[in-house]
């Protein structure tokens, strides 16, 4: 089952295991700049509110009220980060307008093992982007859909889901006994996400889209970890689904009553300031090699000259960004003392 | 099961895997005296306050409603759920007392997963 708290999703197995839970939420940051250059992590600015479609459901559109799920507000070009916690293992299939976000194959409802089609929790903390290459990332960039930015438009011609999709399976209770009893529980040392709620002001976006989809933006260095347990760990008789829908912030306050959250700053403003951008350190994973259907795709900068409206805004270089390592203690292995 | 021991148990629990998990790192990394943290572990001190046992349960990987009631306290989020309306939510807790586990997490609020 999954529940919103706290502007988290919630997921529970509790028929599986009392301790099958884990929670994801949509940090806002910075659009880093798209000019091909690679950049770290940027930060968390704060979670992104989330709401329950069916508690708006006469004013959102009707495909939304079809789908169900949950809704967070993003102004046009702003982009997000899945934030992952809980130390149940977890195989999460994240999906951008139904374009699987690290394989870029359509939407199944299936884990698939060859080529693998999803994330593993506790493993992976994070995910910014569409896995495009072996430890890179193209970030999650919001969009209008119908502009042809989204990777959905991009790989299927069509602007027909937007949003994002999860599901999520948990690893079966005789297996995760197993693993707990030779795995730490691993843990992050200093956080790129700051518990801390975010300014809410009315926003400035003229856009009268309402939907909008995910597109490729800049990128950025992020391993997506491959599965380190064997495929059968996962217990495919259960999942819990969720349908994230995109609300453009200039129908967020029409919608909900409540004004948008602020624009985020711009990566150069951001990185003036003398903020720091972060690094994962430790990583002793193997990674996916990523998706050459992903790596193919335009950026919005790339696909912004290609329809003519040249560079985008707020896209200037960060020539040398401040970087903040992330220490993640290892997990403890058998014959690793 | 007293809380302080419930403390030392998982603490001990996890440092037997991972060495950062004794009693002065644990305590630095939530912001108390190592010795105040060996007192609460041997219930000679009564549990800290609710940030504490929130930090402690973050740390530790627990959840920090079963550390809060296992202290004896109710979040202060769910006192000011109650107080907003107080004959409604006693009533209800009432009403769920005798109810089975998987009937109440049937009471909670899930996200609707429709078509798509």
């Amino acid at each position: 089952m999954i529940e919103l708290q706290d502007d988290r999703l919630v997921i529970t197995f509790p028929e599986v295991h009392p301790r099958a839970r884990c929670t994801i939420d949509f940090q806002r940051t910075l659009r880093i700049p798209d000019d091909n250059r690679e950049y770290p992590l940027p930060p968390g600015l704060g979670s992104f509110p989330l709401f329950h479609v069916d508690d708006y459901a006469e004013r959102l559109p009707k495909p939304w009220q079809r789908h169900g799920g949950a809704f967070l507000p993003m102004h046009q070009a702003e982009a997000l980060w899945l934030n992952f916690s809980g130390n149940y293992p977890m195989a999460i299939k994240i999906a951008a307008g139904k374009i699987n976000a690290v394989t870029g194959d359509d939407w199944t409802n299936e884990l698939s093992v060859d080529p693998q089609d999803y994330v593993v929790l506790p493993d992976q903390p994070w995910l910014d982007g569409f896995c495009i290459g072996e430890g890179q990332v193209r970030q999650f960039v919001a969009m209008p859909l119908g502009q042809g930015y989204t990777a959905e438009e991009q790989l299927t011609g069509a602007a027909e889901h937007g949003g994002l999709q999860i599901v999520a399976y948990p690893m079966l209770a005789s297996a995760y006994e197993e693993f707990r009893s030779r795995h730490a529980a691993p843990r992050v040392m200093f956080s790129r996400a700051p518990d801390v709620d975010f300014c809410r002001a009315p926003g400035d976006d003229l856009s009268l889209e309402m939907d909008l989809g995910l597109a490729p933006g800049g990128l950025m260095r992020q391993k997506i970890y491959d599965d380190p347990h064997a495929f059968d760990v996962w217990d495919t008789s259960v999942r819990a689904r969720c349908f994230m829908h995109l609300l453009n912030s200039s129908q967020f306050q029409a919608v909900t009553g409540h004004p948008p959250p602020t624009q985020p700053p711009s990566a150069r403003t951001y990185s003036d300031a003398g903020l720091p951008w972060f690094e994962l350190y430790g990583e002793d994973q193997k990674a996916l090699q990523g998706a050459s259907k992903l790596a193919g795709l335009d950026s919005v900068a790339a696909r912004a000259l290609k329809q003519g409206h040249g560079p985008i805004a707020d896209n200037e270089a960060v020539e040398r960004p401040r970087v903040q390592g992330i220490r993640r203690t290892a997990s403890v292995r058998d014959g690793e003392f | 099961m007293r809380f302080g021991e419930h403390i030392r148990e998982v603490r001990e629990r996890r440092r037997a895997e991972d060495r950062t998990y004794s009693v002065r790192q644990v305590a630095q990394r939530i912001g108390i005296e190592p010795a105040y943290l060996s007192k609460i572990e041997r219930d000679q001190q009564p549990p800290p306050s609710e940030d504490t046992i929130r930090r402690l349960a973050a740390d530790l990987g627990e959840d920090p409603d079963v550390l809060l009631a296992l202290a004896g306290k109710v979040s202060r989020d769910l006192q000011e759920i109650i107080r907003r309306r107080p004959r409604l939510f006693a009533e209800l807790l009432r009403e769920l007392k005798e109810m089975p586990d998987h009937a109440i997490v049937r009471v909670v609020r899930e996200l609707r997963d429709g078509d798509w």
